[in-house]
């Protein structure tokens, strides 16, 4: 017995599979040092990545099979998107108030932005399709 | 409850055995008492199943801790810039205000020099204690002690030590207090030994200083935060050593209710962290205030001989610190360092206002001034943080470890075994660093 239709699990489980697939690569870059401008060096900032792919690609095979199990790495994966994405705007954020204290050189711009937040940002639409599953569910048990 | 199953235990087994049965008659009556509805999974088992995960809860809650300090460092800098220039604005309206050249000094370099200098870590420590209160308001640090109850047990410790560390990242005193929960008296005082290894707010303005300074602002947080895993590593280590030859015997079990998940309340976020953070602004009106003026008192006597605190190695202060370079010498610190970490006894944050004090500067140059005069380089500064990490917390610390022990003996242990394996660490930093190529 399924918890939501095998077609829409599979849906979900593609798009997981990428994001994770992404999230794994820009990490091990990361720790490797960086790629140009683009990805910056970062160990911990890679570490989070590594994280939050492994927590995308342990519910694939739940959501294949259309399983809470699954959609619950789903969501987990999801949520430390949310958190590192919102984490790295406001950083962007406190550098834009440096700029104005004249502390930095130049206010960060579009292309400063940390790839945690474009993986944030093509995190959007699989939190959709998620949220849409889960809505009405109960807080808690009792 | 199955009496056999009792009789021939140890209090450890009965205690398990009696909350297990109660469980057991709580799940019976739920069981019978509550409809369930038609979906089987609620919020609360879906973030249970990936944060409690075996494989990915502990990585789960690293890279959480590293996101509360990221986020407090870099939204922090900002705020302390701000403050600075509040402070280095009133230093130059009180020196050049005053007539009298003792107030002048004191008011100038005492006040807004050394109390300012600590006051500006007013932002750090408040979003440090907002983002460890959304992680306990929102029901995860629950979930944070329980994960690593399962690393705790496989070590041979006691999982509900994990609480009061939570507890002592905040400040060493209440967490040794909460030890009190801890029932087994072996586990409540291997806990109480390891808890000032756990790295309290106090200890986060001297990381930031010299973090700030010596790895600029884009890796300062990292830097900090393999700081505050150093502690909880060595928090883990030393307990396991306390198990296996002070303390010997079998953690007892750990039984832990999880709350639901909560979205948090920004009010009680906001109160949870005023009532943890005003301990810092008591301190700086208080113990910090009056050991930055004995630090101000000794940096500009005699009066004469320092030309009025401008001589800083004419001071009385510069023959203490020369007495005591030797010590610190062989990591590469000088004698200012020696000082500050003498004064850090009584509490951390003075580590900072005393070199507020001694080069003499604003607070938004204190960091730059530590680099230019070549007081510390990335390896000797990381060296400098770790040994503020380790050696004793500060007095209040050692006096609740004699209150909750009601031994001297264990006090006395407590305060030399600190300072002992910080200068262990700290030289173990100091020569592998060296050997891989560190400067």
């Amino acid at each position: 017995m399924t918890d939501y239709s095998i077609k829409t699990g599979k849906g979900l489980g593609i798009y997981a599979s990428a994001l994770g697939a992404i999230s794994l690569v820009v990490g091990l870059v990361e720790i490797s040092g960086g790629w140009g401008e683009i990805i910056p060096g970062d160990l911990f900032g890679g570490f989070v990545l590594l994280v939050i792919a492994a927590t995308y690609l342990n519910g694939v095979k739940g959501v294949f099979q259309g399983r809470y199990e699954g959609l619950s790495f789903l969501v987990g994966g999801l949520f430390l998107t949310a958190v590192f994405g919102v984490l790295y705007l406001l950083m962007m954020g406190a550098e834009g108030l440096m700029y104005l204290l004249g502390e930095a050189e130049a206010l960060p711009g579009i292309f400063d932005l940390r790839p945690e937040v474009w993986i944030l940002l093509l995190s959007l639409p699989l939190a959709r399709r998620v949220g849409r599953l889960t809505d009405g569910m109960a807080g808690s048990r009792y | 409850m199955d009496a056999d199953r009792v009789d021939g235990s140890s209090v450890e087994d009965m205690a398990s055995a009696i909350a297990e049965g109660r469980y057991q008659a709580i799940g019976e009556i739920l069981e019978a008492a509550v409809v369930r509805g038609e979906r089987r999974w609620t919020y609360t088992d879906i973030f249970d199943h990936v944060f409690l995960s075996r494989s990915l809860g502990i990585p789960i809650f690293l890279t959480l801790l590293w996101a509360v300090f990221a986020f407090t460092f870099a939204l922090s800098e900002p705020l302390m810039i701000i403050i600075e220039e509040v402070f280095g604005a009133l230093g130059g309206i009180a020196g050049a205000g005053i007539s009298n050249p003792q107030v002048a000094s004191f008011v100038a370099g005492g006040v807004f020099g050394g109390l300012g200098s600590v006051l500006v870590f007013v932002p750090p420590i408040f979003l440090l204690f907002f983002a460890l209160s959304i992680l306990e308001d929102s029901g995860y640090m629950a979930r944070a002690a329980f994960v690593m109850d399962r690393l705790m047990q496989s070590l041979g410790l006691h999982g509900r030590s994990f609480i009061p560390m939570m507890v002592g990242f905040g400040c060493s005193v209440p967490a040794i207090m909460a030890a009190r929960s801890i029932e087994g008296e072996k586990d409540r005082l291997i806990t109480t030994l390891v808890i000032p290894l756990i790295s309290c707010g106090a200890r986060l303005p001297v990381y930031i200083l010299i973090a700030g300074a010596i790895f600029g602002a884009r890796y300062a947080g990292t830097a900090i935060f393999s700081i505050y895993l150093l502690g909880v590593a060595l928090a883990i280590i030393m307990a396991l050593i306390f198990r296996r030859t002070l303390l010997k015997g079998e953690p007892s079990p750990f039984i832990l209710e999880l709350p639901a998940y909560a979205v948090p309340r920004a009010k009680t976020t906001v109160l949870h962290m005023w009532a943890r953070g005003k301990w810092f602004l008591i301190r700086a009106g208080t113990i910090i205030f009056g050991t930055v003026v004995i630090v101000w008192f000794l940096a500009a006597h005699p009066w004469e001989a320092t030309a009025g605190g401008e001589v800083i190695e004419n001071s009385y202060i510069a023959i203490i610190g020369h007495g005591l370079e030797p010590l610190v010498r062989p990591f590469g610190w000088d004698w200012m360092a020696a000082v500050a970490l003498l004064f850090g006894l009584l509490a951390k944050e003075v580590v900072v206002g005393t070199y507020g004090i001694l080069l003499g500067v604003e607070e938004g140059a204190l960091g730059e001034s530590l680099v230019a005069l070549g007081l510390f380089t990335p390896l000797t500064g990381f060296a400098f943080m770790a040994f503020v990490l380790i050696y004793v917390p500060c007095i209040a610390t050692i006096a609740t470890i004699f209150r909750e022990t009601n031994s001297y003996r264990w006090a006395a242990f407590a305060t030399a075994y600190l300072i002992i394996l910080a200068f262990v660490v700290s030289g173990l930093i100091i020569a592998i660093g060296g050997l891989l190529g560190f400067s």
